[in-house]
């Protein structure tokens, strides 16, 4: 993790426009890879790299109000992070719409420690 | 209604049995539960062993399913290195007789003993390896940096897997296959193609129609010779023709049997017809009731579903909808996912782009998905598992253009 992670707050990432049509869009925030899913009115945002084998949930789909990694069809609920039928737990991030504009707050590992 | 049982014994400690224990754990099964394991290894995933496993990028602590650590909490009783040879019944009960002559009493017995590697006759030797278990994988992955060039004979998953990953490593593969095509049954003819491409552009030295006649062992290893007369050499022998039922404890507990497909005849809640045993996973040949028929099935996803399967019917719990068969298999970095299946009628449509190994093929039938092969492209699988399940009615034009969206031509849209 690069050290000023932890100390950057309220990020704008991306219209809400632009996760209209596909539901999905991978951004950047401190070098950090991030996916954004837009799921119902709400938009969430999670790791991009899935825990269990790395790959780009960004390129995987939204299905009965769940993410799907597009590696091995694990599905992981949008807001936790926490994966069906399965221990494993995918970092989430806060997600603030402000104006149409999102805006995602990294969580830094002290902090995923704590959940 | 039956009583939910006090305990249960499955025999196997594969992905049937994992998640058939931690979905009654996980739904709140109070009884006894006790996992018999042959091998002495922690129970773990065996679709890593032809992959990462075998490329070194995942080690035996990185596959594991079922740790003890979870044992303990969740009072699992994980049985290791024992063997099961016959369930009996035994008044209201069943018996579950280990070798050595040690018994275990149980209400409900899950026999989930699996398949192991076919092996051709006469083929064996310190250079001939058949991948099935991690002892196997150990085996292989220690000979493969060294072989030189390997030959395989299969073009199926496991043959093709091998292949990939020795290539990965920089080891030589002759790879022999006897059908005209690598996985022609499964991809149907164009996508086969597709398939036989992919490996030799990582140069895979593919050779199909091709019957082993003999193997002879060499000095630095092995030769194969074929029917047609082409020989093969190589310093290691990899042998992927299959899998047979591990069938031994069905037949001496008198339990009924596939006579086509060989395993363990169940119904759709993966019942024998022996009150309270159940059987699931490789060895399982169930009823489904969309294919009106008995269908064995070897992949790991079968197996979880058929061990959750098992866990409801064990608590009485309501079943989930049927879904399609789902397997995947990673090769050369690229994610490939089947769905569906196959019949050999079908129409080919494809989403994306074959030439740059990024895109989804439909087979297509009467209007309708029935199958579906994506390349890198694991995100279109969900929406292809939901139109081949409700049997949507879909244009080709509609398949074919990326502007739509898949989840879109579904009837009702939940998400």
């Amino acid at each position: 993790m690069t050290p000023d992670a932890a100390t950057v707050e309220w990020v704008a990432v991306a219209p809400l426009a632009e996760l209209r049509r596909r539901k999905r869009k991978q951004v950047e925030v401190a070098g950090r890879v991030i996916a954004l899913f837009l799921v119902g009115d709400r938009v969430f945002a999670l790791d991009d790299t899935c825990v269990h084998k790395g790959r780009s949930l960004s390129r995987g789909t939204v299905w009965k109000d769940k993410v799907v990694c597009p590696g091995h069809q694990w599905t992981f609920d949008p807001a936790t992070g926490r994966a069906d039928d399965q221990d494993a737990c995918q970092p989430v991030h806060d997600v603030l719409v402000v104006d149409g504009i999102v805006h995602v707050h990294p969580r830094s590992d002290q902090a995923e420690e704590r959940t | 209604m039956t009583p939910t049982p006090a305990t249960v014994v499955a025999v196997g400690a594969g992905q049937a049995s994992v998640s058939a224990v931690r979905m009654l754990r996980r739904r709140g099964f109070g009884g006894r539960l006790v996992v018999l394991g042959e091998e002495r290894h922690i129970p773990y995933q065996r679709p890593p062993l032809s992959k990462e496993y075998l490329r070194g990028d995942a080690d035996a602590e990185d596959v594991t399913i079922l740790d003890p650590e979870w044992c303990r909490t969740n009072d699992v009783e994980l049985l290791l290195g024992t063997r099961a040879e016959r369930v009996s019944v035994d008044g209201a009960g069943h018996r579950v007789h280990l070798t050595g002559g040690a018994d275990l009493v149980a209400d409900a017995v899950l026999v989930a003993t699996g398949v192991r590697a076919r092996r051709l006759p006469g083929v064996d030797g310190d250079r001939v390896v058949h991948l099935r278990d991690l002892d196997d994988a150990a085996r292989l992955r220690t000979l493969l940096p060294g072989a030189g060039r390997i030959a395989v004979i299969g073009a199926g998953l496991i043959g093709s897997e091998v292949a990939a990953s020795a290539r990965e490593l920089g080891v030589e593969v002759t790879c022999l296959e006897t059908a005209a095509l690598p996985l022609l049954g499964q991809l149907g003819p164009e996508m086969a193609r597709t398939y036989a491409e992919l490996h030799r552009e990582n140069g895979v030295d593919l050779r199909f129609g091709r019957q082993v006649a003999a193997v002879a062992a060499t000095p630095s290893g092995v030769v194969v010779r074929t029917a047609d007369g082409d020989a093969v050499e190589a310093g290691l022998l990899v042998v992927a023709v299959g899998a047979v039922p591990n069938d031994e404890l069905a037949r001496a507990s008198g339990l009924q049997l596939d006579p086509v497909a060989g395993g363990v005849l169940v119904d759709p809640e993966c019942r024998t017809a022996v009150a309270g045993v159940f059987a699931a996973g490789d060895i399982a040949s169930r009823f489904d009731p969309v294919a009106g028929r008995h269908v064995r099935v070897e992949h790991s996803d079968n197996a979880s579903r058929q061990g959750a399967v098992v866990a409801r019917a064990l608590l009485g719990l309501p079943q989930l909808a049927e879904e399609p068969a789902w397997f995947w298999s990673d090769q050369y970095e690229l994610g490939l996912q089947f769905v569906g299946r196959p019949r050999p009628d079908s129409t080919v449509v494809v989403r994306g782009c074959v030439d740059d190994r990024d895109f989804t093929a439909f087979y297509l039938h009467d209007g309708r998905v029935h199958a579906a092969f994506a390349v890198d492209r694991g995100g279109d699988v969900a929406a292809a598992r939901e139109l081949i399940s409700r049997g949507t009615p879909v244009t080709e034009a509609a398949l074919a253009d990326e502007d739509t969206d898949l989840l879109d031509l579904l009837d009702t849209v939940d998400a």
